[in-house]
């Protein structure tokens, strides 16, 4: 009876630490980096893609950013499987919520419950933690736009700019040194263009190797979520003139 | 490695469960937490981690959690591992007033969190929380304080001031000299924000206060309320210093 | 044969229920309150089969309690706590021992700053309406409220027409209902209104 749990699952290390939960994370920082910025206008979500071939024939959906209902989108460092199972949880709770209320999901309460599946797994069942850290935009009447970042270990935390996976303290440092409070939408996307094309490691950057997405108000007072087609980043990158090299700043 | 460290919650030959105890040191690593009882209010504190430049101040999740209208819960450990357990306590709140009519009482409240962190520490393919917890408050129709701890094992106790967390051994030596019975509010405020600032150095924006009062009472203090606190702190231990000086001198 | 009756008036919604408890041909209580405090802001006011009205009320009254404490005091909107207890009629009347409770859900929305009343039954139909009774009440109410109400009636003019209604039902129904407790639900939360 017990053999069937005791196994492996996630135990305390002589110092406090739960180690299952350390190596998880380790794994994620050597993951695609995400970066997500909150503007005075909407959420900025960007991820460098690292599996790239000629031959990947998909249909132009995002392999790292998902929608999670009519105000989120969630992006993802680390072990897209393992995502795909949180995701598929977000967006049932999310439903389930508007089902029950009638009113969409606050940001924050969807966020606890998936950190709460998350923290579940770092301490029963027998099975390893979760090995993703995700990026959330998000909107709701309580706070407007936000911006929140979840980890293995079901912490989670919000933020006005911030990053995971590979490269991920370097881009905050850019982050820390380029935010400012009063960022319009459009500078939120250029910036975030910027700090990639720094953190990541091929110099030359295209929509190849970039994935992108953004929350904002439309006139009408609805949320507009965009995953942005290859041609808009593209054009995006030409815009910032990031493949220029020369800093215009 | 033994192997009486690895398997969840068993005995070791010289009678350790070693789960538990490293649970007790997850708490350690968790930022402070303190309770003080005064004559008639109860006020937790705790050390506030700095917030980052880039971290948004509207969603920082507290330390202190509100169980029901008259219970606060204040933690050190892992923060996931607290929600979990605050929401249970939270249901069993509600439960217990759909059920019994009355609203919890803080010792009920207290067993009934130390009897889930036991089960923890006694079930198949589980790992105890790591977490220590400070629970405050009022019985319903009653003007005593209350205040009581439970710890990772499951065991609990009631205490007059107490803390818990990081550098909780310094703030414990700290409370037991100076706390004295029958504190009036202001002055249980200044004690816990004192023996705060024995762990804390950083002064008011990274300490975190809540005092409880009978009858449902919970007020959170601005930062700017416990900085007259901690100004006033500072200026008496600026004066005792000076008062110190010459008589060294002389 | 309770009375439970609601108006929504400019910036507050009130509600009346009325005092007694029957059981057969007998009052049992004259001091009854079929109302129950969900949160700062909604009042849900219940009728129907004895026994189920209370405890259902109480385990809606729990649950929206549990998520004010879960959500650090934010509280659930009235639209929102109408559609859960919506849900929650609705979930009931597909098990073998349906709730039949009928509810009104007097509420103060802290956003849009406007008060609302809820009508919910207990096969979970919902709607927002300016007046709504259920019961007896519904039948005698009704064309004096269709005549009289006015969407930018202030209290006063508010109780007054309750007034009216409750007279009407003293003169018609043929029971004593022993009077009413009226409760106002407005920006500044719930309160009782001596009448």
């Amino acid at each position: 009876m017990s053999r069937r749990y005791d196994s492996r699952t996630t135990i305390f290390s002589p110092e406090g630490r739960l180690y299952q939960v350390e190596y998880a994370q380790e794994a994620i920082s050597q993951a695609g980096t995400a970066i997500g910025i909150l503007t005075t206008e909407g959420v900025v979500l960007a991820c460098e893609k690292k599996i790239t071939s000629k031959l990947l024939d998909n249909d132009g959906t995002a392999e790292k950013l998902y929608i999670i209902n009519d105000s989120m989108i969630a992006a993802v460092a680390g072990m897209t499987s393992d995502a795909s199972i949180l995701v598929n949880n977000a967006r049932v709770y999310g439903q389930q919520y508007l089902k029950t209320y009638n009113e969409s999901v606050p940001c924050e309460m969807l966020i606890k419950k998936i950190c709460d599946i998350k923290q579940g797994y770092t301490q029963h069942g027998g099975l390893r933690p979760f090995g993703v850290s995700f990026i959330y935009a998000g909107y709701d009447d309580r706070y407007e736009f936000q911006l929140f970042t979840s980890n293995p270990s079901g912490n989670y935390s919000g933020w006005k700019a911030t990053s995971i996976g590979a490269n991920n303290s370097a881009a905050q440092t850019l982050l820390k040194k380029d935010y400012k409070d009063d960022l319009t939408l459009k500078q939120g996307c250029e910036l975030a263009i910027k700090i990639l094309s720094k953190t990541m490691d091929s110099s030359n950057l295209n929509s190849e190797k970039v994935e992108f997405a953004t929350l904002s108000k439309g006139k009408d007072g609805k949320i507009i979520r965009k995953i942005w087609s290859d041609k808009d980043i593209d054009l995006l990158i030409k815009e910032t003139g990031v493949l220029d090299a020369k800093d215009d700043e | 490695m033994s192997g009486y460290d690895s398997a969840l919650s068993i005995f070791s030959p010289d009678g350790h469960v070693f789960q538990v105890e490293y649970a007790s040191e997850a708490v350690k690593r968790g930022t402070c937490a303190v309770g003080v009882k005064g004559k008639e209010c109860v006020v937790l504190g705790c050390e506030k981690r700095t917030t980052l430049k880039l971290q948004d101040p509207r969603i920082t999740p507290s330390k202190i959690c509100k169980i029901d209208k008259h219970a606060l819960l204040a933690f050190a450990g892992l923060n996931a591992d607290a929600r979990i357990l605050v929401d249970k306590a939270r249901v069993e709140a509600q439960s217990h007033r759909l059920t019994l009519e009355d609203s919890v009482t803080i010792e009920y409240l207290t067993k009934y969190i130390a009897g889930v962190q036991q089960k923890y520490t006694q079930s198949g393919g589980v790992r105890p929380f790591g977490i220590a917890t400070i629970i405050a408050g009022f019985d319903s129709n009653d003007t005593v304080p209350k205040l009581y701890q439970t710890e990772p094992s499951g065991v609990y106790n009631a205490w007059k001031a107490h803390a818990i967390g990081r550098s909780s051994k310094t703030v414990k030596e700290f409370l037991e000299k100076n706390y004295v019975d029958e504190l009036s509010d202001e002055e249980t405020i200044k004690l816990t924000v004192k023996s705060l600032l024995e762990v804390v150095q950083t002064g008011a924006k990274n300490i975190e206060i809540s005092v409880l009062k009978a009858g449902d009472v919970i007020k959170q203090l601005t930062v700017d309320e416990i900085k007259t606190y901690v100004d006033e702190i500072e200026s008496e231990k600026a004066a005792e210093a000076e008062k110190k000086k010459p008589k060294s001198k002389d | 044969m309770d009375v439970v009756l609601g108006i929504r008036l400019k910036d507050c919604t009130l509600i009346a229920t009325s005092k007694s408890v029957t059981r057969g041909i007998s009052v049992l209580k004259e001091d009854d309150d079929k109302t129950r405090i969900l949160n700062e802001h909604n009042l849900i006011a219940f009728t129907g089969e004895a026994g189920d009205t209370v405890q259902f009320a109480e385990y809606i009254q729990a649950n929206i309690q549990l998520y004010s404490m879960r959500e650090n005091d934010i509280e659930l909107s009235p639209k929102a706590t109408a559609s859960f207890v919506r849900n929650q009629l609705a979930t009931s009347l597909r098990t073998r021992k349906p709730y039949q409770v009928n509810v009104l859900i007097g509420g103060f929305d802290t956003k849009t700053g406007k008060p609302t009343l809820n009508y919910i039954d207990y096969i979970g139909t919902q709607a927002i309406l300016p007046y709504a009774a259920h019961g007896y009440a519904a039948f005698y109410c009704m064309s004096l409220l269709d005549k009289h109400y006015r969407p930018e009636m202030e209290l006063n003019d508010g109780l007054k027409l309750l007034e009216m209604s409750i007279k009407e039902l003293q003169t018609r129904m043929p029971m004593d209902f022993k009077g009413v407790i009226v409760k106002v639900i407005d920006k500044e939360g719930i309160r009782k209104i001596d009448v």
